[in-house]
């Protein structure tokens, strides 16, 4: 059965997601020593040397704009195909990754060698432990348990085929599910997709199997600092903070960096 | 009474606090580790359930409910490594921090 990480990256107006992808895979190389491939519409082979399969793919159609805090701006959001991960990734046994997820240890490793189909992170913590974000562990008015998309294990097999089918159904009535689930954003978001149809396909249980840890994110309120290959400061300033500034270091520890902006940073100079 | 001094301290004192529940988020998960196929949670418990069970395979409930079949010695062995390991860096973590503040 073959192994391996597997990374979506369509670049926008702000951000090169391929620049991200690229000193992704030399950070799981090191970590996980696991192959990467990254699914692209950049044929571009300079651009890709980072990878050992590429995936050439046309950017996912979409009307959706994000506004990013740290940019201050908004930009397209090409979030629509990750539901077709299962067709297009080589591997019998994937981790899927946001290119934005900063791999500084060998934590996910852990994921190939349980015998569940499909996992993904139940709970995310803010690494500034800013109380707020707690409530992104629940979606609409209903509060229902959210799984985050940004890192997703799988293995081939019937549970992960349906769960990803249900995201293209949800994803294509979009509008539906939305009232359905009182959901009161017009935006389009994997996360959502993926809890309802990991719901739907465990039978409404609430009792889907997890990542037994915390998703470690900091959100664009944070900026990250590259101190060493694998430390990073985090200065932060929010209102539980009562707007001064704060900061932590994180060493060997995984984190999904929302703010795209001191990443990007990071990936053009790294240590 | 020196409120800069006060507030440099208290500021040092959040940072602290901060980083010691980052710390620890970071090492509850690392005593994490697939094994047999289930996923456990190395820790005094699963060390006292396991010791002097030698020889012998056991089921055990693992972390997603699930009963597994494993060999006991093999299981302890690791849990007991995986506990040594994670907790001996979380004190040099730990000890590090306590330093810088």
């Amino acid at each position: 059965m073959t192994q391996g990480v597997t990374i979506f990256a369509f670049n926008n107006e702000q951000i090169d997601y391929l620049a991200m992808a690229a000193w992704s895979a030399r950070n799981i190389r090191r970590h996980l020593d696991l192959p990467v491939c990254v699914i692209t519409d950049v044929n571009d082979t300079a651009r890709t040397v980072d990878f050992d399969q590429v995936v050439l793919t046309e950017s996912p159609a979409t009307q959706q704009q994000r506004y990013f805090y740290d940019f201050k701006n908004s930009a397209a959001w090409h979030n629509m195909n990750r539901s077709s991960i299962y067709d297009l990734t080589p591997w019998d046994h994937t981790l899927v990754l946001d290119a934005d997820y900063v791999v500084a240890s060998n934590q996910l490793k852990q994921l190939f060698d349980v015998e569940q189909d499909f996992l993904a992170h139940r709970v995310a913590v803010d690494a500034s432990g800013y109380p707020p974000f707690n409530d992104n562990n629940y979606f609409g008015s209903y509060r229902i348990p959210m799984y985050w998309a940004t890192i997703m294990c799988f293995r081939r097999s019937d549970t992960a085929r349906l769960i990803f089918e249900a995201m293209q159904m949800i994803r294509d009535n979009w509008d539906h599910y939305r009232q359905l689930y009182y959901i009161s954003e017009n935006t389009f978001r994997n996360d959502y997709a993926l809890s309802i149809a990991m719901n739907i396909v465990d039978g409404h249980t609430l009792s889907t199997p997890s990542i037994p840890w915390p998703l470690m994110s900091l959100t664009s309120l944070s900026r990250i600092t590259q101190l060493e290959p694998d430390t990073y400061r985090i200065d932060y300033e929010n209102s539980d903070t009562e707007g001064k500034p704060k900061w932590i270091l994180l060493k060997n520890q995984d984190f999904h960096a929302m703010g795209k902006k001191s990443l990007g940073d990071i990936v053009a100079n790294p240590c | 009474m020196n409120t800069d001094e006060l507030i440099s301290h208290s500021r040092a004192r959040f940072n602290h606090h901060q980083a010691r529940i980052a710390l620890k988020e970071k090492y509850q998960a690392k005593l994490i580790f697939a094994f047999g196929g289930g996923m456990w949670r190395a820790g005094p418990e699963l060390i006292s359930l396991l010791t002097g069970r030698t020889n012998i395979d056991i089921v055990l409930m693992d972390l997603y409910d699930t009963p597994v079949r494993v060999n006991a010695p093999q299981l302890l062995a690791l849990v007991e490594q995986r506990w040594q390991e994670q907790m001996n860096a979380w004190l040099v973590e730990y000890e590090e921090l306590n330093r810088n503040r």
